[in-house]
Protein backbone atom coordinates (compact mmCIF):
# COMPACT_ATOMS: atom_id res chain seq x y z
CA UNK A 1 0.00 0.00 0.00
CA UNK A 2 1.56 3.23 -1.12
CA UNK A 3 1.43 6.34 1.01
CA UNK A 4 -0.67 8.14 -1.63
CA UNK A 5 -3.44 5.56 -1.42
CA UNK A 6 -3.30 5.68 2.39
CA UNK A 7 -3.70 9.50 2.37
CA UNK A 8 -6.54 9.30 -0.16
CA UNK A 9 -8.36 6.60 1.83
CA UNK A 10 -7.97 8.43 5.15
CA UNK A 11 -9.16 11.72 3.67
CA UNK A 12 -12.19 10.17 2.01
CA UNK A 13 -13.06 8.42 5.31
CA UNK A 14 -12.70 11.70 7.19
CA UNK A 15 -14.86 13.47 4.60
CA UNK A 16 -17.52 10.81 5.02
CA UNK A 17 -17.43 11.12 8.80
CA UNK A 18 -17.76 14.91 8.63
CA UNK A 19 -20.70 14.69 6.24
CA UNK A 20 -22.30 12.06 8.49
CA UNK A 21 -22.09 14.26 11.57
CA UNK A 22 -23.17 17.37 9.68
CA UNK A 23 -26.21 15.72 8.11
CA UNK A 24 -27.23 14.05 11.38
CA UNK A 25 -26.95 17.16 13.54
CA UNK A 26 -28.47 19.64 11.09
CA UNK A 27 -31.38 17.30 10.30
CA UNK A 28 -32.21 16.96 13.99
CA UNK A 29 -31.88 20.72 14.55
CA UNK A 30 -34.04 21.61 11.55
CA UNK A 31 -36.60 19.02 12.62
CA UNK A 32 -36.82 20.54 16.10
CA UNK A 33 -37.24 24.05 14.68
CA UNK A 34 -39.92 22.97 12.19
CA UNK A 35 -41.87 20.88 14.71
CA UNK A 36 -41.89 23.72 17.25
CA UNK A 37 -43.05 26.12 14.51
CA UNK A 38 -45.91 23.77 13.59
CA UNK A 39 -46.87 23.48 17.26
CA UNK A 40 -46.85 27.24 17.66
CA UNK A 41 -48.95 27.77 14.52
CA UNK A 42 -51.44 25.14 15.71
CA UNK A 43 -51.72 26.94 19.03
CA UNK A 44 -51.94 30.47 17.60
CA UNK A 45 -52.84 30.42 13.89
CA UNK A 46 -53.10 34.23 13.77
CA UNK A 47 -49.37 34.57 14.56
CA UNK A 48 -48.41 32.57 11.48
CA UNK A 49 -46.40 35.23 9.52
CA UNK A 50 -44.40 36.14 12.60
CA UNK A 51 -43.65 32.50 13.38
CA UNK A 52 -42.60 31.88 9.79
CA UNK A 53 -40.18 34.81 9.96
CA UNK A 54 -38.53 33.52 13.09
CA UNK A 55 -38.51 29.94 11.79
CA UNK A 56 -36.62 31.02 8.68
CA UNK A 57 -34.30 33.15 10.79
CA UNK A 58 -33.58 30.19 13.07
CA UNK A 59 -33.01 27.84 10.16
CA UNK A 60 -30.75 30.41 8.49
CA UNK A 61 -28.64 30.87 11.60
CA UNK A 62 -28.57 27.11 12.24
CA UNK A 63 -27.73 26.11 8.66
CA UNK A 64 -24.54 28.16 8.83
CA UNK A 65 -22.73 25.61 10.97
CA UNK A 66 -23.30 22.55 8.72
CA UNK A 67 -22.43 24.68 5.70
CA UNK A 68 -19.23 25.93 7.35
CA UNK A 69 -18.15 22.42 8.29
CA UNK A 70 -19.05 21.15 4.82
CA UNK A 71 -16.87 23.91 3.36
CA UNK A 72 -13.99 22.92 5.64
CA UNK A 73 -14.50 19.25 4.67
CA UNK A 74 -14.28 20.16 0.98
CA UNK A 75 -11.19 22.21 1.74
CA UNK A 76 -9.67 19.11 3.38
CA UNK A 77 -10.66 16.90 0.46
CA UNK A 78 -9.75 19.12 -2.49
CA UNK A 79 -6.97 21.44 -1.27
CA UNK A 80 -5.12 19.91 1.69
CA UNK A 81 -5.04 16.30 0.48
CA UNK A 82 -5.88 16.98 -3.21
CA UNK A 83 -7.68 13.64 -3.54
CA UNK A 84 -8.58 13.97 -7.27
CA UNK A 85 -4.90 14.56 -8.04
CA UNK A 86 -3.91 11.57 -5.87
CA UNK A 87 -6.46 9.32 -7.56
CA UNK A 88 -5.33 10.38 -11.01
CA UNK A 89 -1.75 9.69 -9.91
CA UNK A 90 -2.72 6.23 -8.63
CA UNK A 91 -4.46 5.26 -11.88
CA UNK A 92 -1.30 5.65 -13.95
CA UNK B 1 -13.91 23.32 -14.28
CA UNK B 2 -12.65 22.59 -10.79
CA UNK B 3 -9.89 25.17 -10.92
CA UNK B 4 -12.51 27.88 -11.44
CA UNK B 5 -13.57 27.91 -7.81
CA UNK B 6 -11.60 29.90 -5.25
CA UNK B 7 -9.20 31.34 -7.82
CA UNK B 8 -9.36 35.03 -8.62
CA UNK B 9 -7.72 37.25 -11.18
CA UNK B 10 -5.48 39.76 -9.45
CA UNK B 11 -4.76 43.46 -9.75
CA UNK B 12 -1.62 44.76 -8.09
CA UNK B 13 -2.26 48.16 -6.55
CA UNK B 14 0.58 50.47 -5.41
CA UNK B 15 -0.15 50.49 -1.67
CA UNK B 16 -2.56 47.62 -1.06
CA UNK B 17 -0.74 44.94 -3.01
CA UNK B 18 -2.67 42.26 -4.92
CA UNK B 19 -6.47 42.54 -4.84
CA UNK B 20 -9.17 40.32 -6.35
CA UNK B 21 -10.13 42.03 -9.61
CA UNK B 22 -13.20 39.95 -10.45
CA UNK B 23 -14.74 40.51 -7.02
CA UNK B 24 -14.24 44.26 -7.25
CA UNK B 25 -15.63 44.48 -10.80
CA UNK B 26 -18.70 42.41 -9.89
CA UNK B 27 -19.28 44.51 -6.79
CA UNK B 28 -19.14 47.69 -8.88
CA UNK B 29 -21.61 46.15 -11.32
CA UNK B 30 -23.96 45.23 -8.45
CA UNK B 31 -23.61 48.75 -7.04
CA UNK B 32 -24.48 50.24 -10.44
CA UNK B 33 -27.50 47.94 -10.76
CA UNK B 34 -28.66 48.78 -7.24
CA UNK B 35 -28.22 52.54 -7.75
CA UNK B 36 -29.99 52.62 -11.12
CA UNK B 37 -32.81 50.36 -9.93
CA UNK B 38 -33.39 52.27 -6.70
CA UNK B 39 -33.11 55.65 -8.45
CA UNK B 40 -35.75 54.48 -10.94
CA UNK B 41 -38.01 53.22 -8.15
CA UNK B 42 -37.51 56.42 -6.15
CA UNK B 43 -38.17 58.74 -9.10
CA UNK B 44 -41.32 56.91 -10.15
CA UNK B 45 -42.64 56.96 -6.60
CA UNK B 46 -45.10 59.82 -6.98
CA UNK B 47 -46.83 58.43 -10.03
CA UNK B 48 -50.51 57.71 -9.37
CA UNK B 49 -50.45 54.07 -10.51
CA UNK B 50 -48.76 51.60 -8.17
CA UNK B 51 -46.77 49.09 -10.20
CA UNK B 52 -45.37 45.72 -9.29
CA UNK B 53 -41.83 47.02 -8.71
CA UNK B 54 -43.04 49.65 -6.30
CA UNK B 55 -45.12 47.09 -4.40
CA UNK B 56 -42.10 44.79 -3.97
CA UNK B 57 -39.86 47.60 -2.73
CA UNK B 58 -42.52 48.95 -0.41
CA UNK B 59 -42.80 45.45 1.02
CA UNK B 60 -39.04 45.30 1.66
CA UNK B 61 -38.98 48.79 3.20
CA UNK B 62 -42.00 48.05 5.40
CA UNK B 63 -40.61 44.73 6.55
CA UNK B 64 -37.16 46.00 7.52
CA UNK B 65 -38.42 49.19 9.13
CA UNK B 66 -40.88 47.09 11.16
CA UNK B 67 -38.00 44.93 12.35
CA UNK B 68 -35.86 47.97 13.22
CA UNK B 69 -38.68 49.69 15.11
CA UNK B 70 -39.60 46.43 16.80
CA UNK B 71 -36.18 45.84 18.31
CA UNK B 72 -34.72 49.37 18.57
CA UNK B 73 -37.84 51.40 19.28
CA UNK B 74 -38.10 55.04 18.24
CA UNK B 75 -34.33 55.52 18.54
CA UNK B 76 -33.80 53.16 15.61
CA UNK B 77 -35.20 55.52 12.99
CA UNK B 78 -31.82 56.78 11.64
CA UNK B 79 -30.74 53.21 10.94
CA UNK B 80 -33.66 52.19 8.72
CA UNK B 81 -32.05 53.39 5.43
CA UNK B 82 -28.75 51.76 6.38
CA UNK B 83 -30.30 48.35 6.98
CA UNK B 84 -32.50 48.55 3.88
CA UNK B 85 -29.49 49.32 1.70
CA UNK B 86 -27.50 46.57 3.46
CA UNK B 87 -30.23 44.04 2.68
CA UNK B 88 -30.64 45.08 -0.96
CA UNK B 89 -26.88 45.18 -1.53
CA UNK B 90 -26.19 41.74 0.00
CA UNK B 91 -29.18 40.27 -1.82
CA UNK B 92 -27.88 41.55 -5.17
CA UNK B 93 -24.33 40.37 -4.43
CA UNK B 94 -25.60 36.89 -3.53
CA UNK B 95 -27.71 36.55 -6.66
CA UNK B 96 -24.96 37.66 -9.05
CA UNK B 97 -23.49 34.13 -8.98
CA UNK B 98 -26.44 32.92 -11.07
CA UNK B 99 -25.26 34.73 -14.21
CA UNK B 100 -22.48 32.80 -16.00
CA UNK B 101 -20.33 35.88 -16.76
CA UNK B 102 -17.05 34.08 -16.04
CA UNK B 103 -17.92 31.15 -18.28
CA UNK B 104 -18.59 33.59 -21.13
CA UNK B 105 -15.03 34.90 -20.79
CA UNK B 106 -15.81 38.23 -19.17
CA UNK B 107 -13.37 39.49 -16.50
CA UNK B 108 -16.07 39.56 -13.81
CA UNK B 109 -18.60 37.07 -12.50
CA UNK B 110 -19.45 34.84 -9.59
CA UNK B 111 -20.88 36.05 -6.31
CA UNK B 112 -18.71 38.69 -4.64
CA UNK B 113 -19.93 37.31 -1.31
CA UNK B 114 -18.28 34.02 -2.27
CA UNK B 115 -15.03 35.87 -1.51
CA UNK B 116 -14.30 36.23 2.20
CA UNK B 117 -12.88 39.76 1.76
CA UNK B 118 -16.30 41.13 0.83
CA UNK B 119 -18.12 39.53 3.76
CA UNK B 120 -15.45 40.59 6.27
CA UNK B 121 -15.75 44.16 5.01
CA UNK B 122 -19.54 44.08 5.39
CA UNK B 123 -19.30 42.57 8.89
CA UNK B 124 -16.70 45.22 9.87
CA UNK B 125 -19.10 47.96 8.75
CA UNK B 126 -21.76 46.58 11.10
CA UNK B 127 -19.20 46.08 13.90
CA UNK B 128 -17.87 49.65 13.65
CA UNK B 129 -21.42 51.02 13.54
CA UNK B 130 -22.26 49.14 16.74
CA UNK B 131 -19.14 50.34 18.57
CA UNK B 132 -19.66 53.97 17.45
CA UNK B 133 -23.30 53.91 18.51
CA UNK B 134 -22.40 52.38 21.88
CA UNK B 135 -19.91 55.17 22.51
CA UNK B 136 -22.30 57.86 21.26
CA UNK B 137 -25.40 56.74 23.17
CA UNK B 138 -23.84 55.60 26.44
CA UNK B 139 -20.26 56.88 26.46
CA UNK B 140 -17.49 54.68 27.75
CA UNK B 141 -19.92 53.29 30.33
CA UNK B 142 -21.59 51.37 27.53
CA UNK B 143 -18.88 48.75 27.92
CA UNK B 144 -19.48 48.34 31.67
CA UNK B 145 -21.71 45.32 31.14
CA UNK B 146 -18.71 43.43 29.77
CA UNK B 147 -17.06 43.53 33.20
CA UNK B 148 -19.81 42.24 35.42
CA UNK B 149 -19.05 39.81 36.85
CA UNK B 150 -15.37 40.61 36.52
CA UNK B 151 -14.15 37.02 36.12
CA UNK B 152 -16.31 36.58 33.01
CA UNK B 153 -14.79 39.65 31.31
CA UNK B 154 -12.53 37.69 28.88
CA UNK B 155 -15.47 35.57 27.69
CA UNK B 156 -17.70 38.63 27.26
CA UNK B 157 -15.03 40.48 25.28
CA UNK B 158 -14.42 37.39 23.16
CA UNK B 159 -18.16 37.14 22.46
CA UNK B 160 -18.17 40.75 21.29
CA UNK B 161 -15.27 40.10 18.90
CA UNK B 162 -16.57 36.75 17.63
CA UNK B 163 -19.87 38.27 16.44
CA UNK B 164 -18.54 39.96 13.26
CA UNK B 165 -16.39 36.90 12.55
CA UNK B 166 -19.41 34.58 12.59
CA UNK B 167 -21.43 37.09 10.56
CA UNK B 168 -18.75 37.11 7.86
CA UNK B 169 -18.12 33.34 7.98
CA UNK B 170 -21.84 32.50 7.81
CA UNK B 171 -22.47 34.58 4.69
CA UNK B 172 -19.21 33.56 2.98
CA UNK B 173 -19.52 29.81 3.51
CA UNK B 174 -23.19 29.66 2.53
CA UNK B 175 -22.56 31.32 -0.82
CA UNK B 176 -19.20 29.63 -1.43
CA UNK B 177 -20.45 26.10 -0.70
CA UNK B 178 -23.47 26.76 -2.92
CA UNK B 179 -21.15 27.52 -5.85
CA UNK B 180 -18.91 24.59 -4.91
CA UNK B 181 -21.83 22.13 -4.86
CA UNK B 182 -22.96 23.42 -8.24
CA UNK B 183 -19.52 22.87 -9.75
CA UNK B 184 -19.13 19.42 -8.17
CA UNK B 185 -22.51 18.25 -9.50
CA UNK B 186 -21.60 19.69 -12.90
CA UNK B 187 -18.31 17.79 -12.83
CA UNK B 188 -20.21 14.57 -12.04
CA UNK B 189 -22.42 15.24 -15.06
CA UNK B 190 -19.44 15.80 -17.35
CA UNK B 191 -17.47 12.84 -15.93
CA UNK B 192 -19.71 10.24 -17.72
CA UNK B 193 -19.80 7.60 -14.99
CA UNK B 194 -20.60 4.34 -16.84
CA UNK B 195 -21.86 1.11 -15.30
CA UNK B 196 -22.01 -1.32 -18.21
CA UNK B 197 -23.90 0.40 -21.03
CA UNK B 198 -25.82 2.74 -18.66
CA UNK B 199 -24.58 6.31 -18.31
CA UNK B 200 -25.29 7.11 -14.65
CA UNK B 201 -24.41 10.78 -15.07
CA UNK B 202 -27.65 11.36 -16.97
CA UNK B 203 -29.49 10.71 -13.69
CA UNK B 204 -28.03 13.78 -11.98
CA UNK B 205 -28.28 16.06 -15.02
CA UNK B 206 -31.43 17.70 -13.59
CA UNK B 207 -29.78 18.44 -10.22
CA UNK B 208 -27.94 21.70 -11.13
CA UNK B 209 -31.33 23.31 -11.76
CA UNK B 210 -32.48 22.48 -8.22
CA UNK B 211 -29.16 23.51 -6.73
CA UNK B 212 -29.38 26.88 -8.45
CA UNK B 213 -32.90 27.30 -7.05
CA UNK B 214 -31.62 26.32 -3.60
CA UNK B 215 -28.82 28.90 -3.99
CA UNK B 216 -31.38 31.58 -4.77
CA UNK B 217 -33.28 30.65 -1.59
CA UNK B 218 -30.10 30.51 0.51
CA UNK B 219 -28.92 33.87 -0.84
CA UNK B 220 -32.20 35.52 0.09
CA UNK B 221 -32.33 33.95 3.56
CA UNK B 222 -28.70 34.79 4.30
CA UNK B 223 -29.11 38.43 3.24
CA UNK B 224 -32.11 38.58 5.55
CA UNK B 225 -30.23 36.85 8.40
CA UNK B 226 -27.24 39.19 8.04
CA UNK B 227 -29.50 42.25 8.23
CA UNK B 228 -31.59 40.94 11.12
CA UNK B 229 -28.54 39.88 13.16
CA UNK B 230 -27.05 43.32 12.60
CA UNK B 231 -30.26 44.86 13.97
CA UNK B 232 -30.29 42.47 16.95
CA UNK B 233 -26.64 43.15 17.83
CA UNK B 234 -27.23 46.90 17.55
CA UNK B 235 -30.27 46.66 19.82
CA UNK B 236 -28.28 44.60 22.35
CA UNK B 237 -25.50 47.19 22.35
CA UNK B 238 -27.70 50.30 22.60
CA UNK B 239 -30.48 48.97 24.87
CA UNK B 240 -31.24 51.40 27.69
CA UNK B 241 -31.04 48.95 30.60
CA UNK B 242 -30.62 45.22 30.94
Amino acid sequence: MSSESLVAAATILAFGLIVLGVAFGSAIGDGIVASKAVEAIARQPEARPNIFTFMFLGVGVLEAFPIISLGLAFYLLLVVANVPGLLAHLKH
Amino acid sequence: MKEGIGSHSLWTLPVLGPVHADTILTTWLAMAVALILLAYVGSSYRSPSVGRTQTVFEGIVDYISDMVFGSLGKTGEPFVPFFISLFVFIFLLNQFGIFPFKELGLPFGGSPTGDINTTIALALIVFVLIQVMTLKRKGIGGYAHLFKPIFLAPINILEEIVRPVTLAARLFFNIFVGELLFIIIASIVTAKVMIGPVNLSIAVAILPFFIQFFNFFVGTVQAFVFTLLGIVYLSLATAEDH
